[in-house]
C-alpha cells in the first residue's frame, strides 16, 4: 500500500464504523487531486462524502459547526499552502472552543488533513511546511506521519482523538512510499516519537519527508560513496548516529527526546520550513533547557532557509542529505 | 404594515424622535434608514431579476458567427479582427507546445487556455494597455495583446534568466483588485483613466477574498472591473457544486455593483461588454461586474487529468459545437475578411515561431543561484538571510563539485553558480 491508499482505508474504516463520519474538501468527490479519497464518494454516497466550494475558512468553519454537534468532520485543504484562509477558525476558533466554554463544548471529532512539504517542483505554494504557524495554537494538535502504515494509524487515531487535528501529509510520500499496511482497524499513538535508528552520539530528530534524507546522510556518514571519501573524516564514521521521527509536532514529545539527547549529548533538528520559528526553534530552545549541562555541542538546526519556496531553486532551498550530513559532521566535532 | 413598525419603534426608549421617524416613513412609504418600498405582501425572494427568470446573457454573434438580430456590432476592421483572431489562435499554439514541454518534464507546470481565448483576447483588447491587471493564472492572452512576447511566454514557463517577470520564482497568482483600484483614483495622473480589471475563475468566487474585495469595492468606491471566468469549472468540482444561486453575476447587485453576463465565447459580446463596463467604471468611479460564460475544454493544469471526472464526449461536444475560435472565424469569412489559405498560413506561421521560441527559452540557463536570497526584504538585508547565502555558499564551494544532485543541478543555472561558489 502506498500512502495514498493508506489515507483512504483510514478513512474507509471510519466512515464505516462511524455513521456520523463525513468526507469533505475541494475536488474530494472524484478522488481528490491526490486520490486520497478514491471511490470514497461511490461507496459511502455524496451525502457523506462531498466536495465543498473553494472555501478554506468555510470548510474548517463547517467542520466544527459538525464536530461541535458531536459528529465527525474530517475536512480536506487541498494544499498546506492554502490553510492561511483557515487560520481564523482553527487557532481562534477549533483551538478555543474547549477552553472558552469552560468544557462544555469541544471540537475533537474534527481533522484537518491537508497535503505538505516539498516535492522538488511545487513553487511558492506547493511546497510549504506551514506546522510552526501553528504551534502556539495550544487546543489543537499536529500530525505528520512518515509513511504508509504511520499514515493510516495515526490519521485513525487523529480521527478519534478528543481534539482537533490538523494531519499534515508529505505529498511526495503519496507514491513513492510504500510498505506492508495492515487491512485492518488500528492506531497509533499521538504525542509519541519513534526512534528508528538507535544511537549512542549524536540525535537526529525530524519528521515527514526529510526523515528518509536524514536516514542516507546517517548512511553517508558510515559508508560515504567515493566522491564523499575525502570530505568525511574517517574518525566519524564510527559515529552511532540516533534517529527520532517526531511524529506529533504538538504537542510534541519532550521525554522521549531530552531522553535520547541527555545520552547523545547532541542534536541536529531537520525541517523544511524556514529556519527563524520554525518548530526546531521551540525545540531546540526546550532541549536547552532541559539538557544543558549534558549538550557537548549546541543544538543545529537544518531547514529552509528564511525565503519563499523559488520553484528554480528548489533543491538548494530544502535540507537535503548533503545539508544533513554536514550537520551532523559539524556537531560530531564541535 | 406600516403601523405595525411604527408601532414596534415606539418600544424604543425615545418614542418621540420615533413617531417622527414614521411620520417620515408613513410620507414616503419607505422605512426611514432605505429606501425599500414597503408591502403588504408576505414575498419571500431569491432572484435578481425580479422574476424566476435567470439573469440573461449578452451576445452579438450567435453559434455560426452569424450576428444576431438587433445586436449592436463593434466597430472593427479588418487589420483590427485580424489582431483579435491572431491572438486567439497563438493561445492554442503555445498551448499544445508548453502542454507536451511540461509533459516531458522540461517545465513544472502550465495552465492551458483552451476554450476560453475570446473571453481573455476580449476583454484584453478591450482595456486600456495602462490599466492594471490583476491576473489569475489563465489569462496570458492579456499579456500577449498587450505585447508581452512569445518569448517573454516562453522564458517564464522555462525559468530562466531571461524571465524578467519573477526570475524563476514565478508561479501565477490571485487579487488585491481594490486597493489598486482606490490607488489609481488617488493618482492624479491616473485618475479617471485608468482602471484596475481583475480576473478570477468561478470557483474563486467562493473564497472569502471574493466577498471581502467586493465589500469594499463597493462600500469605498475605486474604479475596479471584475471579470469572472465562468468556464464550469474548478479543477474537478463543477460549478452546480460552486453555488446555487444565479451564476456570480447575481452577487453583483447585492453589493450595489453594476453586473453584466455575457457569452465568454462570442469575442464581439466580451469586446462590447467590457468596454462598456469599463466606460462606466471610470465614468461612476465604481466597481463593475463582467461574468464571462465559457467551458474549460483542457484540464485544469499539467497536474490534471479531468477525464476521470468527465467524459471525454462532452468535451469534444464542446470544442465541436460551440468553439470561440470558430465562431469568430465564420464571422470573418461571411465579411470576406478571412479564407482557408488565411487560416492555413498563420497556423503554420505561428507554429514555427513558437516552435522557435521554445528552442531558444529551452537552450538559455536559469538565473544566477544567488538570486535564492534576493528581493525577499527591501532596504535592508537581515542578518539571517545574509548568513544563511554564506551557509549555503560555504556548502557548496565543499560539496557542489563532488555530490552528484548538486553538480548537476548547478550547470543548469547562469555561470553554474560561480556566484555562490566563489571562482575556484
Amino acid at each position: 500500500m502506498n500512502t495514498y491508499q493508506a489515507v483512504r482505508d483510514a478513512m474507509s474504516i471510519a466512515l464505516a464504523k462511524d455513521d456520523n463520519a463525513v468526507v469533505f474538501g475541494e475536488d474530494v468527490a472524484f478522488g481528490g487531486v491526490f486520490r486520497c479519497t478514491m471511490g470514497l464518494a461511490e461507496e459511502f454516497g455524496r451525502e457523506r462524502v462531498f466536495n465543498t466550494p473553494l472555501t478554506e475558512q468555510g470548510i474548517a468553519g463547517f467542520g466544527i459547526g459538525l464536530a461541535m454537534m458531536g459528529h465527525t468532520a474530517i475536512a480536506e485543504i487541498q494544499f498546506a499552502d492554502y490553510i492561511f484562509p483557515a487560520f481564523d477558525q482553527l487557532v481562534n476558533e477549533a483551538a478555543k472552543i474547549r477552553y472558552r466554554s469552560g468544557g462544555s463544548f469541544n471540537v475533537g471529532g474534527l481533522t484537518i488533513r491537508t497535503p505538505t512539504m516539498s516535492v522538488g517542483h511545487g513553487g511558492l505554494y506547493h511546497s510549504q511546511s506551514p506546522e510552526g504557524f501553528f504551534m502556539g495554537a495550544s487546543g489543537l494538535k499536529i500530525v505528520i506521519p512518515r509513511s504508509p502504515l504511520q499514515a493510516k494509524g495515526l490519521l485513525l487515531a487523529s480521527i478519534r482523538d478528543p481534539n482537533p487535528v490538523i494531519f499534515m501529509e508529505p505529498k511526495i510520500l503519496y507514491r513513492s512510499s510504500v510498505e506492508q499496511v495492515p487491512v485492518d482497524d488500528f492506531a497509533l499513538p499521538l504525542g509519541k516519537a519513534e526512534t528508528l535508528i538507535p544511537g549512542s552520539d549524536l540525535t537526529v530528530l525530524t519528521w515527514g519527508t526529510p526523515v528518509y534524507n536524514s536516514e542516507n546522510a546517517i548512511k553517508l556518514l558510515q559508508n560515504p560513496p567515493e566522491v564523499l571519501d575525502a570530505l568525511i573524516p574517517k574518525s566519524l564514521r564510527q559515529a552511532k548516529v540516533e534517529l527520532i521521527d517526531l511524529r506529533s509536532i504538538l504537542p510534541w514529545d519532550v521525554d522521549h527526546v531530552v531522553e535520547s539527547v541527555n545520552r547523545t549529548g547532541r542534536l541536529v533538528i531537520v525541517h523544511e520550513a524556514g529556519m527563524t520559528a520554525g518548530a526546531g526553534a521551540e525545540i531546540s530552545a526546550e532541549v536547552q533547557k532541559r539538557c544543558f549541562l549534558k549538550l557537548e555541542a549546541p543544538v543545529k538546526r537544518v531547514a529552509g532557509w528564511d525565503v519563499p519556496n523559488a520553484l528554480q531553486y528548489e533543491k538548494f532551498h530544502m535540507p537535503d542529505s548533503i545539508r544533513i550530513l554536514d550537520a551532523i559532521m559539524e556537531t560530531l566535532s564541535y | 404594515m406600516i403601523r405595525t413598525a411604527a408601532t414596534a419603534r415606539r418600544t424604543t426608549s425615545n418614542a418621540f424622535q420615533t413617531r417622527s421617524f414614521a411620520q417620515t416613513a408613513l410620507r414616503k412609504n419607505k422605512l426611514p434608514t432605505t429606501n425599500s418600498p414597503i408591502v403588504n405582501k408576505l414575498q419571500f425572494i431569491n432572484s435578481v431579476t425580479g422574476s424566476s427568470a435567470q439573469i440573461p446573457t449578452y451576445r452579438v454573434l450567435d453559434g455560426v458567427g452569424k450576428p444576431i438580430e438587433g445586436a449592436e456590432l463593434p466597430e472593427i476592421d479588418k487589420a483590427y479582427a485580424h489582431r483579435l483572431y491572431e491572438h486567439m489562435q497563438l493561445l492554442p499554439a503555445l498551448d499544445n507546445v508548453l502542454y507536451n514541454v511540461q509533459r516531458q518534464g522540461k517545465i513544472s507546470f502550465y495552465m492551458t487556455s483552451h476554450g476560453e481565448e475570446a473571453t481573455i483576447i476580449g476583454s484584453a483588447a478591450a482595456l486600456a494597455n495602462e490599466d492594471e491587471v490583476l491576473g489569475q493564472y489563465r489569462e496570458m492572452g492579456v499579456l500577449l495583446w498587450r505585447g508581452f512576447t512569445i518569448d517573454d511566454a516562453m522564458n517564464q514557463c522555462f525559468g530562466n534568466e531571461k524571465d524578467g517577470s519573477g526570475k524563476g520564482r514565478q508561479m501565477p497568482v490571485i487579487p488585491q483588485a481594490a486597493g489598486v483600484g482606490y490607488a489609481l483614483k488617488r493618482d492624479p495622473n491616473r485618475r479617471s483613466k485608468n482602471i484596475a480589471a481583475c480576473f478570477f475563475g468561478e470557483g474563486a468566487a467562493s473564497e472569502g477574498d471574493f466577498h471581502a474585495g467586493f465589500m469594499l469595492a463597493s462600500t469605498i468606491p475605486s474604479p475596479t472591473l471584475y471579470i469572472c471566468r465562468n468556464n464550469g469549472f474548478a479543477i474537478s468540482t463543477p460549478s452546480t457544486e460552486q453555488y446555487y444561486g444565479d451564476g456570480i453575476a447575481a452577487r453583483g447587485p447585492g453589493y450595489g455593483i453594476d453586473t453584466i453576463r455575457v457569452d465568454g465565447n462570442d469575442i464581439l459580446a466580451v469586446l462590447n461588454a467590457v468596454k462598456e463596463a469599463r466606460r462606466r467604471t471610470l465614468e461612476q468611479g465604481r466597481a463593475v461586474l463582467v461574468e464571462a460564460m465559457s467551458y474549460r475544454v483542457g484540464h485544469h493544469s499539467t497536474s490534471d487529468d479531468s477525464f476521470a471526472y468527465r467524459a471525454r464526449s462532452e468535451v469534444e461536444d464542446r470544442k465541436r459545437i460551440d468553439n470561440p475560435l470558430t465562431r469568430f472565424r465564420l464571422f470573418m469569412e461571411s465579411l470576406g475578411w478571412w479564407n482557408e489559405e488565411a487560416e492555413n498560413e498563420l497556423k503554420a506561421s505561428i507554429k514555427t515561431e513558437v516552435m522557435k521560441s521554445f528552442k531558444r527559452a529551452e537552450s538559455l540557463k536559469r538565473c544566477e543561484l544567488g538570486e535564492l536570497f534576493t528581493d525577499v526584504y527591501g532596504g535592508e538585508e537581515p542578518w539571517n538571510i545574509k548568513e544563511q547565502r554564506e551557509e549555503l555558499s560555504q556548502l557548496l564551494k565543499k560539496y557542489g563539485q563532488v555530490w552528484e544532485p548538486w553538480r548537476s543541478e548547478l550547470s543548469k543555472f547562469k555561470n553554474n553558480g560561480k556566484d555562490l561558489l566563489g571562482s575556484q
